[in-house]
């Protein structure tokens, strides 16, 4: 097929062809061509099949408010559902198919639907298959979703880049029509920082459309000299294929570019931009969308806007038919028959709902007054359409233009109402405008190219851009319009909402049903929501629902717009946060060497950190997990626990400070000693725990658990500003600086006194049990080393600056060969804590107390702290409170559970007889049993009983018996020796 | 939404973490008689005003300050922005 | 002569490239200490940073290079940065020696890593992932900001017309290399 409609003229470049394939069958087309000009040049009018009736479905409009023309794009794993033709920019080799039909588009088997329309009106499907239940989720919905519906995903992973990005800007121009480009080009001569975007990929807006002249040439020349001004001004950033999607916050836009989609492949550049765009001000020029009116099968392929219709003749030299019928309720209407008749296109005839004379001369049109379309004919498009005065006309292209509403929708985004203006019959921006914003042209209701030129002008003037040039010359066109809607006297159906398939009657009966809200009315037919929003649908629905209530249009109001004003596809609102870079991860500083040594990564926060070290011949995770605990325990186990949070705390009042946000007394810690601290929140509840050591007068150094390393700080700041802004303290972190290794076991003296520098002298005496300071190790280098112990070990903690964290890791190993030391991960720490009965995650869980964790004597009543006063309420303190306890199973074969509950001998399994819950379990290597903790009602005065331990979520239950928490080592003999 | 910092002018609100009423900062004297009750009160109970509303940011992404933020909690119109510190300092806190 | 020694390997040693035209590398050697002004004391502490660098500490959000080439960087009322060339970990050392007491400082040498970026594409790389306004006349040569890049926080710093040196948390250096990295490929060299 040769391009049969292309016609003279337009944008286009016709000494460039280019080919490209609409469901298989090679078309033609040229550079400036969108999709839909070209298949509408191809003579293509029969483009895809609707959402609920499989109806034949053409080219409506000639802009992103198109609800028909939807078509999958590309193939493979970049193939793009629910792309609308009227927005995708030709390019060769450019593959596009249509959607929603079952065999071939022109005999879709689905087209059987139709013919039970009677029956599937509006909330059909919400009466008919209420019950039984069941079958709604097995085999209703599947059939109805496999009927109804849009294209299809590939199901392959998107191929394609995304990112994101920020712009800032004194004035982001939405629109770059007549009203946009003179605001931007008022405010760019004054010097300001300009962005002009606009969805459409030449600026210019309806002026590319239409035959108006500025300043004596025609109105497509006139933009393209103002773009081209502003494209040479550093001050301005143009933005062509990007839309504004959502207004925002304080001067904050949502807009998406479309870098490559206008390309066959992106080239490995991002295939679209999200950009977040800061705006001390912004004018919205948005244009306006014309909207139908309602009559018998007013679907047909060939029916279509009028702006549209001159809109494929002017700007894309395309004759969208070979004899087109105008049905028109206002002036602009009459300008598609002049425009067409113009380019040689037959007009038969302008049909106008409004008994007056001709607006203007159009030879060889009939003028037909006062009348109306009522019917139409022609099987998969347009040939026939009959009027309410029983005449009927050929055509196989019908323009209609039931008026323009202006596109306000982003003037709603912060809450703000449009207002109803009778002489445009219709919608403009209400006086309450997100702030910084200002309308101008015709999405402020300034309908003609005069005013809009003037309006682009002033507005910027009003927002402080003046500029002495004139305005530009153009005139005020004829814009009267007298509101029709729909057509009564059509028996047939007709349509509002064309991609979700409502109609009149489905208004019609929302109302006799009672959904008269707008937002009912909406959700009931599902009018407006589709992916076009229902930019052609909403106003003439809206009408017609006053129309059957008796109220006016503003008295019923309009839905509120949200954003995004057009699809944001996923892949955007994702940008680069796929696969590793999700989110930033964090290594610890003998990384490499884990990794060179065998070690199983997980993830704990942002941290990587290694769980365990598989040796040559271990069948499983326990194997490796026991041996380091047992050679740990045994002889000397290192493990990096950089991922501590590190405060760094200095000032005269540094000791106070510290008194004040742990619930334990630090006035009396002595330079060179760490001491345990537990913080609460200030509700009485255990929050963190950690050692904090006094490295000098005024210098302390605090760890807090790796979890809320960050909060922690966070809480830190609120006390040192917020509750005591005159102490002086200060705080930095320090997690990142230092590299530090744990070295516990019986011979980890001995290991580090081969490596810190021998004029420390690292004895029991000197540097005994919460004991620190900073020393030096292999020759010079200044390390910190702590004397603390969360093993249960004699154990130190040793710190070097985190560059040489990987180095210091492979020393400590080299030095610990002649004691087979053994690198341990969280795993082995894990179960070395439990079988000491420390707390930790699990049991600083955010329910528990001091009180519970059996540190209740830890919190002083002798001095302010933060959770002092509520953690002493009597509730908080009950004699039957849990307590923090051991748990062994009685068969000691048997692996306890974690979040088990406690029931006693011969209780059933309910809430009222539920006495505590399991926290934390582990296979202790060091008893060769299962051992856990957990907090059980007076758990610390019921050693030796026996209780069930029952876990309905795995259906086990097992005995257990109570023990001390302590499992090894309780006298901590060792940590001390 | 953007938060004009006093010292660093207008920055992102992602920068930002929200706590809560700036009504935190008044934190009881642990030692008067009716303690538990103003702590209470200080930890539980709070006003929800549809209006303007001083509230805690902290400038986690930032200079680590926290604010006093004055929105309106209808419209997010943020009218007033201190240092927390000083607000703290103003309404008698010190050591 | 100890028995071990240790070396060094920073985060981002000896990455290097240049991608649309932009260099982006990770200096050496360069040490970061923290500087604390004690309350009430920040009078005393400076006149001691005066006296000890030639160059007072510059306003909020603003960098000074003293005569021995350390940057100052001024973070918030009572917090500065001084970034210099020093290779050995004893940095909190040298500048505590020279501050005499009258500032708390706190190495951070090894807390942050470094990307220097330099080239007439770079604020369009940075577009991609700074939020702050890199617009010379709002973020001028010697201007400073902590924000936050990709979830990192980042200290950026403008050290020239095209030059810009970025410091974010050291153990999430290859994020942040990646973060860069990435913005400089993804911009379009129109």
């Amino acid at each position: 097929m040769s391009q049969v409609n292309r016609i003279k003229g337009g944008l286009i470049d016709p000494a460039t062809e280019i080919t490209f394939t609409f469901n298989g069958k090679a078309m033609q087309g040229h550079p400036g061509d969108t999709l839909a000009s070209a298949l509408l040049a191809n003579g293509q009018r029969l483009v895809g099949r609707s959402f609920k009736y499989h109806r034949p479905r053409g080219i409506f409009t000639a802009g992103s408010e198109e609800p028909n023309a939807l078509v999958e794009l590309r193939k493979g794993a970049t193939q793009e559902p629910n792309t609308r033709a009227t927005v995708t920019e030709l390019f060769d080799g450019l593959e596009a198919r249509s959607q929603n039909h079952r065999g071939s588009l022109e005999f879709d088997l689905m087209a059987v639907t139709d013919l039970l329309s009677p029956f599937l009106s509006a909330g059909f499907y919400y009466k008919t298959f209420m019950w039984p239940r069941a079958f709604w989720e097995k085999l209703y919905e599947p059939a109805i979703r496999a009927s109804a519906g849009l294209g299809r995903l590939s199901m392959e992973e998107d191929p394609d880049r995304y990112d994101k990005g920020y712009l800032h800007c004194d004035l982001l121009v939405i629109g770059a029509g007549p009203a946009g480009l003179m605001a931007a080009r008022t405010a760019a001569r004054a010097g300001a920082r300009v962005i002009l975007a606009d969805e459409d990929f030449v600026m210019g807006g309806r002026l590319n459309a239409e035959t108006l002249e500025v300043d004596g040439k025609p109105g497509s020349d006139w933009a393209v000299g103002v773009v081209a001004e502003l494209a040479a001004m550093a001050n301005v950033r143009l933005m062509p294929r990007s839309t504004v999607y959502g207004a925002y916050d304080h001067g904050v836009y949502g807009v998406l570019e479309r870098c490559t989609d206008h390309l066959a492949t992106s080239g490995g550049k991002p295939r679209q931009v999200l950009w977040r765009v800061y705006a001390r001000h912004a004018v919205l020029a948005a244009g306006a969308t014309e909207r139908p009116v309602a009559f018998g099968n007013n679907d047909r392929p060939g029916v279509m806007l009028a702006g549209a219709v001159r809109a494929y003749a002017n700007r894309w030299g395309v004759a969208p038919g070979r004899r087109v019928a105008v049905f028109t309720n206002n002036d602009d209407g009459w300008r598609t028959a002049a425009d067409l008749v113009a380019k040689g296109i037959e007009v038969p005839a302008v049909i106008d709902t409004r008994d007056a004379p001709a607006v203007c001369d159009v030879p060889g049109a009939r003028h037909v007054r006062g009348a109306a379309v009522m019917d139409t004919r022609g099987r998969k498009g347009l040939r026939q359409i009959t009027l309410t005065d029983g005449q009927m006309i050929d055509a196989d292209c019908l323009a209609v233009s039931g008026g323009w509403n202006p596109n306000l929708h982003l003037t709603c985004h912060q809450r703000g109402r449009p207002e109803w203006r009778d002489d445009l019959a219709a919608f403009v921006p209400g006086r309450e405008l997100p702030p910084g914003m200002v309308v101008a042209g015709a999405a402020n209701g300034a309908m003609t190219l005069a005013a809009a030129l003037r309006e682009g002008c002033a507005v910027a003037e009003t927002l402080g851009y003046a500029d002495k040039s004139d305005l530009p010359r153009a005139e005020d066109e004829p814009r009267d319009c007298a509101p029709v809607w729909h057509v009564p006297q059509s028996r047939a159906r007709a349509w509002l909402d064309l991609q979700n398939d409502v109609t009149v009657k489905d208004v019609k009966q929302a109302h006799q049903e009672g959904f008269r809200a707008v937002e009912h009315l909406k959700r009931y037919t599902t009018l407006g929501m589709a992916t076009d929003q229902g930019k052609t649908a909403n106003i003439p629905a809206l009408a017609i629902m006053a129309e059957c209530t008796g109220r006016t249009i503003p008295e019923t109001g309009t839905t509120i717009f949200r954003p995004p004003y057009t699809p944001v596809p996923i892949g955007a609102l994702a940008g680069r946060a796929r696969g590793r870079a999700f989110r930033p991860y964090r290594l610890t500083p003998s990384h490499r060497w884990a990794e060179a040594h065998g070690a199983t990564f997980v993830e704990v926060g942002n941290w990587l950190r290694a769980q365990w070290f598989a040796r040559d011949g271990e069948q499983g995770w326990r194997d490796s997990v026991d041996r380091e605990v047992l050679m740990t325990r045994g002889s000397v186990g290192i493990c990096d626990v950089t991922t501590l949070g590190k405060i760094d705390i200095q000032g005269r009042d540094a000791g106070e400070f510290l008194n004040r946000v742990y619930c334990n007394g630090f006035a009396t810690l002595a330079v060179g000693k760490v001491r345990y601290g537990l913080m609460l929140r200030e509700d009485g509840i255990a929050y963190d725990d950690g050692t904090t050591a006094r490295m000098g007068e005024n210098h302390y150094v605090m760890t807090t658990t790796t979890a809320n390393a960050v909060t922690v700080f966070r809480r830190l700041e609120f006390a040192r500003q917020c509750l005591w802004p005159d102490l002086d303290v200060h705080l930095i972190s320090t997690t990142d600086g230092w590299a530090q290794f744990a070295v516990a076991g019986p011979n980890a003296r001995k290991l580090l006194r081969k490596v810190v520098d021998t004029e420390h002298d690292l004895s029991n005496e000197a540097f005994p049990f919460m004991g620190c300071g900073e020393v030096t190790v292999c020759g010079g280098m200044p390390a910190r080393l702590f004397r603390i112990s969360f093993s249960g070990e004699l154990a130190y903690e040793v710190a070097v600056p985190a560059r040489f964290g990987n180095a210091m890791m492979g020393v400590l190993m080299e030095a610990g060969r002649e004691f087979d030391a053994v690198p341990y991960g969280t795993e082995a720490l894990g179960v070395m804590r439990i079988e000491k009965g420390h707390a930790a995650g699990n049991e600083l869980n955010g329910q528990t107390t001091a009180h519970n964790l059996g540190m209740g004597r830890m919190v002083s009543r002798k001095k302010d702290c933060i959770g002092n006063v509520l953690s002493q309420r009597p509730e908080m303190l009950r004699d039957d409170a849990v307590k923090l306890v051991g748990l062994r199973p009685v068969d000691r074969a048997t692996g306890l559970i974690s979040g088990s509950h406690f029931i006693g001998q011969g209780d059933a399994a309910t809430m009222e007889n539920d006495q505590g819950w399991m926290s934390s379990v582990a296979y202790s290597p060091s008893l060769e049993h299962s051992i856990g903790l957990g907090f059980l009602k007076r758990g610390d005065a019921r050693m030796g009983e026996i209780l069930r331990a029952v876990s309905p979520v795995h259906g086990r239950e097992m005995e257990v018996e109570v023990v001390s928490a302590h499992f090894i080592d309780p006298d901590g003999e060792r940590l001390r020796g | 939404m953007i938060i004009n910092h006093p010292l660093l002018g207008p920055r992102d609100a992602a920068e930002f973490v929200y706590l809560g009423d700036a009504a935190l900062i008044d934190r009881p004297d642990w030692q008067a008689a009716e303690a538990a009750e103003a702590f209470h009160a200080y930890g539980y109970l709070r006003d929800n005003p549809a209006g303007a509303h001083q509230e805690l940011w902290y400038h986690e992404q930032g200079d680590r300050s926290w604010l006093v933020v004055t929105r309106d909690t209808v419209s997010h119109e943020i009218t007033q922005v201190e240092l927390a510190r000083d607000v703290a300092r103003a309404r008698g806190r010190s050591r | 002569m100890a028995e071990y020694t240790l070396q060094a390997e920073p985060p981002l040693a000896g990455a290097e490239m240049e991608i649309a035209g932009v260099r982006l590398w990770a200096p050496a050697d360069l040490a970061l200490v923290s500087l604390a002004l004690p309350l009430g004391g920040e009078d005393a502490a400076l006149m001691a940073i005066r006296a000890a660098y030639g160059a007072g500490l510059p306003e909020i959000g603003r960098s000074v290079v003293a005569d021995d080439g350390t940057r100052l960087v001024r973070l918030s009322a009572d917090l500065a940065f001084a970034l210099f060339t020093h290779a050995t970990p004893d940095a909190e050392h040298v500048v505590a020696d020279r501050l005499n007491g009258a500032v708390y400082t706190t190495d951070q040498t090894d807390v942050w890593v470094a990307l220097a970026l330099s080239g007439p594409n770079t604020r369009r790389a940075l577009e991609r992932i700074c939020p702050i306004d890199l617009h010379r006349q709002v973020f001028a040569v010697d201007h400073a900001a902590r924000t936050v890049m990709e979830h990192l926080g980042v200290l950026i710093l403008r050290t020239g017309e095209d030059d810009y040196l970025l410091l974010s948390a050291s153990s999430s250096a290859k994020s942040f290399l990646h973060a860069v990295e990435v913005s400089l490929t993804n911009v379009n060299q129109t």
